[in-house]
């Protein structure tokens, strides 16, 4: 039988300080940061412990939202001053659900795709995020629960604009896809994993098509939420403060953005004559098993790469780590990487190093800028990775452990502090989760 | 109040529904089904209804929004009919 592959045919995003996909890639590829000072964060920061992060306003995005004349602060709906999306669909979706309906509308005309291709059966949308609508919830609950006012006053737009799901269900009204409509949500693996389950989709027959990705729209709350677990960075310039595998790392930068790609059966691309960004060779997806809903484990990293690497003799010539500046993740993830794939022959990029977490988008986001490596064949950089542990990890002079007995130091010469040009046919991808959950995608330039 | 005054209001809450053809609202009158002719979405309605409230200072029973149909001459009647209940 013959094995269907899948292609990349068209990518979109929303991304801090960029106002496009282009401006995006160029701030990569120059080593600059998207991370910035968060006003938010300022005002409250006798009651935070953070206040950095890749935050993007509405105004940023051509943005503006109408208040309700009934309520204290509830966004009734928004304008989206670019008309690039209908305000019957904007009257059904929160912010998040608007940045992943503007992101496919720029993957489906990168893919070149008519109403033919986008309303099919054969078109799915596989799109989810990290957190639930907080913005308008927030804002609705203190109007019913602490202000009293009538129900109906809060007004009929509370579910559709907050339900996990609002971002596809939103894409697929706007599109009006007769294929698949669903979420995947893996936390901090949400966004490879919707790819991931895109993938699998069309590999294995059930769609011919989809829009798929991860997205996760600017929540105070969210970043609150992380701030009380004591694991954002803090203490640097803003710049500075995401920095994977750095001695001095203490903590990630929480952002927010989306990144949507379209993804279509290889064959039906190559015959219409697409522009194929890339072909994923491979997904695979595990859990640590080990009972940690935190701490990420070396034997569920080592299954991970077993998993993608099984059908496969491909050595990617770029790893995409997950790399999110915490303490206890960054130098398990490299040890595998290193445990699996050698001590060179490959260089590791850790975006978040630039942008910082995306959350649910993450995994999306950072899927594209490695499509952005394939396109430009450059390897973006660890930021920030000034000074590397040259003792060994306390857990790696312990009975038990099996990997690499070499400090992170020793592998100096596999994280790049800045861009550089170099053949790049495969980019492995790398995300975890809270949960225990592992995600990894490799994805390669058409050969052929 | 008058009819025509709780119309002219009506319009107003209307214009600020941006699902709704504004052009259409200028030929507005007691017999206009908001939903049919205006293509107001029906989640919509609750809002439009909640507006009402408010700009009018009245409230409306549930049972009386339950029954209510989406012509103009509904929506005044039950205007009409709550302010006098109060």
């Amino acid at each position: 039988m013959h094995e269907r592959k899948v292609a990349v045919v068209g990518m979109g995003g929303i991304f801090p300080t960029c106002t496009n996909l282009d401006h995006f890639s160029q701030k990569m590829f120059s080593n600059q940061s998207l991370i910035r000072e968060w006003d938010l964060a300022l005002a409250r920061s006798k009651q935070i412990r953070s206040t950095v992060a890749g935050y993007i306003t509405d105004e940023e995005v051509g943005l503006e939202p109408v208040y309700s004349s009934l309520l204290e602060n509830y966004p009734e709906t928004y304008i989206d001053k670019l008309d690039r999306i209908p305000a019957e669909n904007l009257a059904t979706a929160d912010v998040g659900s608007i940045w992943a309906m503007v992101a496919s509308l720029d993957a489906i005309k990168m893919a070149g795709w008519s109403t033919t291709e986008t309303q099919s059966e054969d078109t799915g949308v596989v799109i989810g995020a990290g957190g639930a609508g907080y913005t308008v919830l927030k804002a609705a609950w203190h109007n019913f629960f602490e202000l009293n006012k009538k129900n109906r006053w809060v007004g009929g737009h509370t579910i559709d604009r907050t339900m996990t799901f609002r971002e596809a269900a939103n894409v697929s009204c706007l599109i009006k896809n007769k294929g698949v409509c669903e979420a995947i949500g893996s936390a901090c693996a949400t966004g490879l994993g919707n790819i991931g389950h895109a993938y699998r989709l069309i590999k294995s027959g059930l769609q011919d098509r989809a829009v798929a990705g991860g997205a996760e729209a600017t929540s105070f709350e969210i970043f609150a939420g992380f701030d009380a677990m004591q694991v954002l960075s803090r203490g640097f310039s803003p710049a500075e403060s995401s920095r994977p595998f750095d001695m001095d790392r203490r903590g990630f930068v929480c952002s927010f953005g989306c990144g949507i790609v379209a993804l279509e059966e290889y064959e039906m691309a190559k015959a219409r004559g697409a522009n194929i960004l890339g072909v994923i060779d491979s997904y695979f997806n595990n859990s640590d098993g080990d009972g940690d809903m935190f701490n990420p484990s070396f034997p569920g990293q080592q299954r991970l790469w077993k998993g993608l690497l099984k059908n496969t003799n491909i050595k990617p010539d770029v790893v995409k780590v997950h790399g999110t500046s915490t303490p206890a993740g960054d130098a398990i993830e490299l040890l595998s990487v290193v445990d699996v794939l050698g001590e060179d022959g490959y260089h590791i990029s850790a975006p978040k190093s630039q942008f910082g977490h995306m959350l649910g988008a993450a995994g999306a986001v950072e899927f594209i800028t490695a499509l952005l490596m394939l396109k430009d064949q450059k390897v973006l950089p660890c930021l920030n990775s000034v000074n590397l542990n040259k003792e060994l990890e306390t857990f790696q002079t312990t009975e038990s452990w099996m990997g690499p007995n070499k400090p992170l130091s020793a592998y100096r010469h596999l994280l790049p502090q800045s861009a550089f040009s170099k053949p790049i046919q495969t980019v492995a991808c790398l995300n975890y989760g809270f949960g225990g959950t592992n995600s990894a995608m490799m994805v390669s330039k058409d050969v052929s | 109040m008058e009819r025509q005054e709780i119309i002219a209001g009506l319009v107003e809450i209307l214009s600020t529904v941006r699902t709704i053809n504004h052009e259409k609202l200028a030929n507005i009158n007691e017999d206009t089904d908001l939903i049919k002719d205006l293509n107001t979405p029906s989640t919509e309605m609750i809002n439009i209804v909640a507006k009402a409230e408010q700009k009018f200072d009245v409230e409306f029973d549930d049972d009386d929004i339950d029954e209510l149909d989406a012509k103009v001459k509904s929506v005044v009647d039950l205007i009409l009919k709550a302010k006098e209940r109060n």
